[in-house]
């Protein structure tokens, strides 16, 4: 049977272990002073900060236990070397996201420059093109995504979308369809 | 039987009955897509659904969950691969059919089990929530408080093998749902000033970062490609009447279902896999098991499609969802102002009715639909994943931005979905964190309730009969399963593996 999750990496696991125990710790720490304190006459289960004091604490000893079975586990069954190397390879494995991430930021930003068809048509079929999807054949497949989404929720649903500046050159009637549908 | 008949006339309505058939076709479809399935779809729709009635808003989430129920055993046979986690079971035992080439057997195995399975569910919802609500009626808010609370230590619970990363998931959902003004005196709580915080982590982009692009950047970041195609080879109808030669397995895994569908928090993981070992020892056939048995495929797939009706009757009498998609429709409810709970049937009684119509009927298209569509559908199961990857970030945009037309709306979803994408290769459960979110405002009000009627004092929770039922019942089941991980713990490379 196919299973498509990936197998973590031990060493992985526990960077990603201290960084989460550290964050719950950081805002536990700042409990009292990203909360304010209430009423003095009021009861104790009314203050502000006993329900995030109660979540932080709960995910504070949930990372750590975690990061100490992850560190008792090491302890017994220390890292083979091509754990490591497969550790930093997947670690640099986070930054691959954010490329696409970019992209998506840029998408957005685009809207407001050039209206959503536009920007839409680009991101999809650069993304096509990125993730080497590169026939005539998926051009086309792309354009017609970018038609369906328009029809759908433009046309179909009237999901409204900044107007931009582009469409300021063309003439009020043109503009005025551009905006509404476009 | 007048509110029965309310409801019948709510489905006369050409726009509800649209919804629901689209809602239910556009489920199987992405339930036939691995990657795609019905949190996904459900995220980026959601927004389109505030600005319906509440009625049409919920049917077509319903048709999309129940749908891609149906639709993730195409794949499971077809690919061997589950279009959603809960066609796990399916995918295994309907590989000896494929190879047999008796795919069409399996499938139709698969369809008729998941429509007896799904009507069964809707025919208790119809029957127990009503009556549910009026027990409800005589709850007070120590005993909604501790019904709530279950929900969250059930869903911890249910994650066997996972259980501190579901805890550290779940209270980092309670923080979240912490975020913003509190009610008892207006004060900001980790808004650090920013007043793009002080209404609160909004569930719409969180959701969809954390379903739908999560799952984008899985798609978009991966090697890619088409899954291999195995021939839909066989006779369709075979297993259509197969399975009533198995009644005790297909009645008793889909009353099992429907129990531990109602049940908050647990969902279908835990529903199939008790399914799954008690039908094993009692079935003459249980050697078969594993090995392409035609009662494997019958327990997997009247216990998924048991599960998602049954979900909705705490949801309905109690206002408590059970699992992720339950709490993502809860969202539909408060948009539009309607309190899922005992007062519901007072309050809104054609739309309760109209839910369980469309419930009902929706069974019926699905089953109908599939039985000329699969042909057709199986190919949507082929798309690359890459493409599947573009077309979810592309979606993602008008779910997060169009919703609120907030930039701040989509930095939160690219947050959760980066969040979410270093959670999922580590395979951490996300539901409990939506549930967390989702219920910690109504856990965190319930309490302040209890407690402000008997001025801080927290016997509040022992003294009432059904409450103190519900602490006894939690607390042993809390140290049970404390016990359990201790006695089972694995080593960490066994764990880190998906076990499914």
């Amino acid at each position: 049977m196919v299973v498509e999750e990936s197998e973590a990496n031990r060493l992985e696991s526990l960077l990603l272990n201290l960084i989460f125990a550290a964050v719950s710790a950081v805002l536990l720490g700042l409990l009292f002073v990203a909360t304010k304190q209430g009423s003095a006459n009021a009861g104790w289960w009314t203050r502000p900060a006993l329900a995030p004091g109660v979540a932080l604490a709960l995910l504070l000893l949930a990372n750590f236990l975690s990061l100490l079975r992850a560190v008792s586990d090491l302890r017994s069954a220390p890292a083979t070397a091509e754990e490591w190397v497969d550790a930093r390879a997947k670690i640099a494995g986070w930054l691959r996201p954010f490329e696409f991430l970019a992209y998506f930021a840029a998408y957005l930003w685009a809207i407001h420059v050039i209206g959503y068809v536009a920007a839409t048509l680009a991101f999809v079929l650069w993304l096509l093109f990125r993730v080497g999807l590169r026939t005539s054949v998926w051009l086309l497949v792309g354009v017609a995504l970018v038609a369906a989404l328009v029809l759908i929720f433009r046309m179909g649903l009237g999901v409204w979308m900044p107007a931009p500046p582009l469409y300021d050159i063309f003439p009020d009637g043109v503009r005025e369809i551009l905006i509404r549908w476009f | 039987m007048d509110f029965l008949l309310t409801g019948l006339m709510q489905l006369a309505d050409p726009w509800l009955a649209g919804v629901m058939v689209f809602g239910a076709i556009l489920g199987v479809v992405v339930g036939a897509i691995p990657g795609a399935g019905a949190a996904v779809t459900i995220s980026i729709l959601l927004p389109s659904t505030f600005g319906m009635d509440p009625l049409s808003g919920m049917t077509l989430l319903l048709g999309v969950y129940c749908g891609s129920a149906y639709g993730s055993a195409i794949p499971a046979v077809l690919l061997n691969t589950p279009g959603s986690p809960v066609a796990v079971l399916t995918a295994l035992e309907a590989k000896p059919f494929a190879d047999r080439g008796e795919a069409r057997r399996a499938m139709s195995l698969a369809y008729s089990s998941s429509f007896v399975g799904g009507v069964l569910a809707v025919l208790a919802l119809m029957l127990l929530t009503k009556p549910l609500a009026l027990i409800a009626k005589n709850f007070g808010s120590a005993e909604f408080a501790m019904l709530a609370i279950s929900a969250l230590v059930l869903v911890v619970v249910g994650h066997t093998g996972r259980r501190l990363e579901a805890m550290a998931a779940l209270a980092f959902g309670l923080f979240l749902a912490t975020v913003g003004i509190e009610t008892a005196f207006s004060t900001q709580r980790y808004t650090f000033g920013q007043t793009w915080l002080l209404q609160g982590i909004p569930l719409v982009p969180l959701v969809i970062g954390l379903f739908a692009m999560s799952e984008a950047l899985v798609q978009l970041t991966g090697p890619g490609g088409r899954s291999k195609e195995v021939p839909l080879a066989g006779r369709f109808f075979d297993g259509f009447l197969e399975v009533l030669k198995y009644p005790r397995t297909l009645f008793g895994s889909s009353f099992v279902g429907i129990i531990i569908g109602i049940m908050p928090g647990v969902g279908e993981f835990l529903a199939q896999q008790v399914n799954y070992v008690w039908a094993r020892k009692l079935s003459p056939e249980g050697h078969l098991f594993g090995k392409g048995s035609p009662e494997g495929i019958i327990v997997s797939e009247a216990t998924n499609n048991a599960v998602p009706p049954a979900a909705l009757i705490p949801m309905l009498a109690l206002g408590i969802p059970g699992e992720e998609l339950t709490a993502m429709m809860l969202a539909v409810f408060l948009v539009h102002n309607v309190i899922p709970g005992p007062d519901l049937f007072i309050n809104r009684p054609e739309f309760v009715a109209g839910l369980y119509w469309t419930l009902l009927v929706m069974n019926f298209v699905i089953i109908i639909f599939l039985m000329f569509a699969t042909k057709w559908i199986a190919k949507a199961a082929l798309v690359d994943k890459r493409f599947l990857g573009v077309t979810i970030l592309t979606l993602s945009l008008i779910g997060t931005y169009a919703s609120n037309y907030n930039f701040s709306d989509v930095g939160i979803a690219m947050f959760f979905g980066l969040l979410g994408y270093i959670l999922r290769s580590h395979l951490w459960p996300l539901t409990p964190l939506l549930l967390g979110l989702v219920m910690g405002p109504i856990v965190e009000g319930r309490l302040r309730q209890a407690l402000g009627g008997a001025n801080g004092d927290l016997g509040i929770f022992v003294a009432r009969p059904i409450s103190a039922i519900i602490v006894g019942a939690l607390s042993l089941l809390i140290i049970l399963s404390v016990r359990d991980s201790l006695k089972n713990r694995k080593s960490r490379a066994a764990w880190q593996i998906n076990e499914s």
